[in-house]
């Protein structure tokens, strides 16, 4: 850890020598026990600093011990500016995780560069604290996996020792299930390539992101990917406006590896909007003034792939009016109670929401996905009639239009 | 009846608040300004609440709930301007509006899970810490634990000094670093300069690099001492890693200063302007203070660029910055200054000194600059269709270009909300009709769905508001504040605009703090706020400021508004109280 010492400078003296920690164990606990005597009086409060209290001796003895540790005459000079800077990030983050702090134990050149780019002070804190919870939760898995192989082990013995005599057993199969599913879903996702409904995540949003949700962006598209290729009746999804090389490819060809040219699903840099005819393409946003009713399977939905974390409103409902598009959003208040959150849902969470529609047409089956801590239940739908009708009353205009009775309240923030 | 009146203390909170009692929101707020009133309505309120004894409180938390469940409902409520603020933009009149409208939620004021173990007053020895170590129950390390809460109680350093001789025993001798740092802590608080320098020699010799907050404290600690210029080397150690904090910077200052190296003390002012950090009020006290003995004219005209950054950064001094800055003008020799506390008048008037204050108005330079910004940054933001669309915008520039300039422009969904009880288009017609009556040029701006006709907008009303005041209607998913903002300045200076409205997510679109100055000043001198509390009366608005509240001069006079100590200010408002400083000639 030390840096070697290469010239000497002038101003040498101002560095403090400082030398690292040297474990010695020597007579460090004779000293200190000579000094440590049971009896102490109670000085409470020293009211001068000079008027030391007779306890004075004995409370100071760890700090004879603690300065005699080695001096190591060294003096660090300044070798190369930037590998200075390096060192002392490295040292900083030491001495944090000395501190108690959530830093990782363990830091690479890259994850260092990457703090010592943050602009500010909080923003390193924060970089750190994720290292650090990534770090726990590797480690955390580590030992789960070590305790389940020394289950196995154990298992295995006790098997060896059981097994004394070779029984026959008839099988209808061999055990390839996992092959065989995964065949029976590429066969149906070619189905699905031919005839099935087209669903669109829009892939433009990239230079609204930051590399952060840009990564989360990425893991929620292949989880819905992986909930439509379990499906029953999968759609064929297209990833439109994907541009060659943009940092979205990038990331999804990292995490598909080599099966990102065997997906059965249509990637393409061209815009839906080339694609498909405008007036069967919806847009869904959930900014959007029109509640979607029923699942229509003639109509070519677009879900925008983002995630917004930085409250930047409106975005994919601009880019609706832009194309000139129909929007949509989900009917959320009108069936579920709904409780905090924002009513933006996850890209998984959309895709399970509209292949249960897909399949049964039923709002309450497909509302299950809707994390259950954004709401406190289902709405009665009678109930909510019930409200509309009252709202209706009070207006005691029936002829009016119920669209406007009801977005009164929305209409205004 | 005498029951009730003498536990009517015991409930002030049940009789301020409107949402119990479902009354609307002026009665509740009513009686709070007019004394005989209030008395009437709150023995009447008593009858309701004869039932309830202090110890109910299932019954007030029932009640709790319920407000909170009314609440959700009446957002509108919390637009409602106090008749008792003079001034929308005066410090703490959001507080007082606050506490007007909202619950003062329940203290549940979660006692802490104490442990069992009482912190020791005096020094131990290790029997008597092992024995509280076995004593202490909790998930946490003892020490790390202990030594926590004696830096919370500001334990005397004698018994943290024990703490640390008893963990040295047992680890040979050595004292982990969060320990040292949490001592380190206690000797800063209790000022024992000598125990910092013992602790800063420690970690000397055993760490090579500390981190920022071992520094900050011992930057704090060093200053008081003869070797206050190791701190400023220790500030230069953390530059390596990051940008130190305004409070490391305030205390090398303030340690320049005390010991009297007043070119050390304006460099490191320099440096910390040059890193854009605010500076701590402190930090500025500190020249202020520094500066009362001294005869130097180059100092005193630092001091003066001091005031001026306040003055550019709309920033105003505490309460105690401002006694240091009048004492410093009064120690002035051969100035003969004279500084006195006062409030200003609606007409822009000192009370003290009479001399008029700076208008609200902006310069044309800068009205113009903040139009153009408005119209880039608030309208079209770049994309126009994510707060209206290009055709609309359009449509919107020829429409206020084919109108004479306007008086007031209105923001119609705005004003017609302000009353959960009446028809929208009813109180919008009514405010519209009394400013028709004063020949004044109206527009109101609003949505397309205030022309469909419903229980809320009726079409008759509607159009008689067309017939008083020019209207232009946006699209329903479209955003009618920037419209509302630009057909104002587009108008020129004499035109004002109405609405509740702080328009504080608009400032927000705005690209720098400058711009935002710029927009808050021009919202202080043109936003009316309605402030009546029934519909049907006649309006009145709040009284605009005429003069802009900022740190000011004219040479021979200071005029500096100041924070009070005691006042709750909120970032969309300013001081009331003024410090004006007058040169005797």
């Amino acid at each position: 850890m030390n840096v070697s010492v290469t010239c000497l400078r002038p101003f040498a003296r101002f560095l403090v020598p400082f030398t690292l920690q040297r474990r010695k164990r020597n007579l460090y606990p004779i000293i200190l026990q000579r000094y440590m005597c049971s009896k102490i009086p109670a000085v409470p409060y020293p009211n001068k600093e000079n008027s030391s209290p007779p306890a004075q001796l004995e409370l100071d003895g760890w700090k004879t011990t603690m300065k005699s540790s080695l001096q190591e005459e060294s003096v660090s000079t300044v070798s190369n500016k930037d590998e200075d800077s390096f060192a002392a990030t490295r040292e900083l983050i030491e001495m944090w995780r000395l501190l108690g702090k959530e830093v990782p134990e363990h830091i690479t050149e890259e994850e260092l560069k990457t703090v010592m780019e943050c602009p500010s002070k909080a923003s390193k804190k924060k970089y750190l604290k994720y290292l650090s919870i990534k770090e726990k939760l590797k480690k955390a898995r580590q030992m789960k996996k070590e305790v389940k192989a020394i289950a196995r082990e154990e298992a295995k013995k006790a098997k060896l020792l059981e097994t004394t005599e070779e029984k026959q057993q008839n099988f209808l199969f061999l055990r390839l299930w996992d092959r065989n599913m995964n065949i029976a879903m590429d066969w149906k996702g070619a189905q699905a390539m031919q005839f099935g409904q087209p669903l669109v995540f829009d892939m433009a949003y990239d230079n609204c992101m930051n590399s952060k949700e840009m990564r989360n962006t990425v893991s929620q598209v292949l989880e819905s990917e992986g909930w439509n290729r379990r499906n029953v009746d999968p759609f064929h999804i297209y990833f439109c406006n994907l541009k060659i090389d943009s940092a979205y490819h990038r990331e999804l060809v990292k995490c598909y590896k080599q099966k990102w040219d065997k997906l059965l699903l249509t990637a393409t840099e061209k815009s839906y909007a080339d694609l498909f005819p405008k007036d069967s393409i919806v847009y869904l946003t959930a900014d959007s003034p029109n509640v979607m009713t029923t699942f229509k399977h003639d109509k070519v939905y677009v879900i925008g792939s983002l995630v917004d974390k930085n409250m930047k409103p409106g975005l994919s409902l601009a880019k609706a009016k832009q194309q000139g598009l129909a929007t949509q959003r989900l009917p959320l208040d009108k069936y579920l109670q709904w409780d905090i959150g924002t009513k933006n849902l996850t890209l998984d969470q959309m895709i399970r929401i509209l292949l249960c529609l897909k399949n049964t047409g039923d709002w309450q089956e497909a509302l299950r996905f809707v994390p259950k801590r954004k709401h406190s239940g289902y709405l009665e739908v009678s109930q909510y009639s019930q409200d509309f009708v009252n709202k209706l009353k009070k207006t005691k205009t029936f002829s009016s239009y119920p669209q406007n009775s009801l977005n009164v309240g929305k209409q205004k923030k | 009846m005498a029951f009730c009146l003498s536990g009517f203390r015991s409930f002030p909170k049940l009789w301020k608040n409107k949402p119990y009692f479902e009354l609307d929101p002026g009665h509740s707020s009513l009686c709070f300004f007019s004394p005989g009133y209030c008395a009437i309505r709150s023995q009447q309120r008593w009858f309701s609440l004869k039932t309830m004894s202090p110890q109910n409180n299932k019954a007030m938390d029932l009640l709790i709930a319920n407000t909170r469940f009314l609440k959700k409902g009446d957002k509108d409520h919390k637009k409602q301007v106090s008749s008792d603020s003079s001034y929308l933009f005066a410090a703490g009149a959001a507080k007082k509006r606050s506490l007007l409208t909202n619950l003062q939620s329940k203290d549940h004021a979660l006692l802490k899970e104490r442990s069992s173990i009482q912190l020791p007053t005096k020094p131990l020895n290790s029997e008597e810490w092992d024995r509280l170590k076995e004593d202490f129950e909790g998930k946490a390390n003892f020490e790390d634990w202990i030594s926590s809460q004696m830096t919370q109680c500001h334990a005397s350093i004698d018994v943290a000094k024990s703490l640390l001789a008893w963990v040295a025993a047992k680890n040979n001798g050595i004292v982990s670093y969060n320990l040292l740092v949490k001592y380190l802590y206690l000797c800063v608080i209790h000022k024992q300069t000598s125990e910092v320098i013992d602790v800063y020699e420690i970690m000397k010799s055993r760490y090579k690099r500390l981190e920022s907050s071992g520094y900050g404290l011992l930057i704090r600690g060093l200053i008081h001492s003869d070797r206050w210029r190791e701190a400023l080397l220790l500030l230069e150690d953390m530059k390596k890693v990051m940008i130190p904090s305004k409070k490391n910077y305030s205390d090398c200052i303030q340690g320049a200063l005390l010991h009297q190296d007043v070119d050390t003390a304006w460099n490191l002012y320099q440096e910390l302007l040059g890193h854009n950090i605010i500076p701590m009020m402190e930090t500025l006290k500190a020249f202020f203070d520094f500066g009362k003995g001294i005869k130097d004219d180059h100092y005193s005209n630092k001091l003066l660029d001091i005031l001026l950054y306040l003055r550019n950064n709309q920033l105003y001094p505490g309460e105690s910055f401002v006694h240091s800055i009048k004492t410093w003008f009064e120690s002035m020799p051969g100035k003969q200054w004279k500084g006195q506390f006062t409030t200003i008048q609606e007409s822009g008037q000192c009370l003290g000194c009479g001399k008029t204050l700076e208008s609200i108005h902006l310069s044309p330079e800068e009205y113009e600059y903040l139009k153009g910004k408005i119209m880039k940054d608030v309208i079209d933001g770049g994309d126009q269709y994510r707060k209206t669309t290009p055709q609309e915008l359009k449509r919107f520039q020829e429409f206020v270009n084919s109108c004479p300039p306007f008086d007031i422009v209105i923001d119609g969904l705005n004003v017609g909300k302000m009353y959960t009880k009446a028809r929208d288009s009813q109180v919008l017609l009514n405010v519209v009709s009394q400013l028709a009556k004063q020949n004044l040029q109206l527009l109101v701006l609003g949505r397309k769905h205030m022309l469909t006709r419903n229980a809320r907008w009726r079409k008759d009303e509607m159009e008689m508001i067309q017939k008083q005041a020019s209207c232009f209607f946006a699209d329903n998913i479209s955003e009618d504040d920037p419209f509302l903002l630009y057909a104002t300045l587009n108008s020129g200076n004499h035109c004002k605009f109405i609405t509740n409205d702080l328009m504080r997510d608009h400032k927000a679109c705005l690209p720098d703090v400058k711009t935002q100055h710029l927009f808050f000043k021009w919202q202080q001198g043109h936003q009316l706020a309605i402030i009546n509390r029934f519909p049907g009366s006649k309006i009145t608005f709040q009284s605009i400021l005429r003069y802009d509240t900022v740190v000011q001069t004219t040479g021979d006079s200071w005029h500096i508004p100041y924070d009070e100590d005691l006042v709750e200010r909120y970032s969309y408002e300013v001081p009331t109280k003024w410090l004006c400083l007058q040169r005797k000639t």
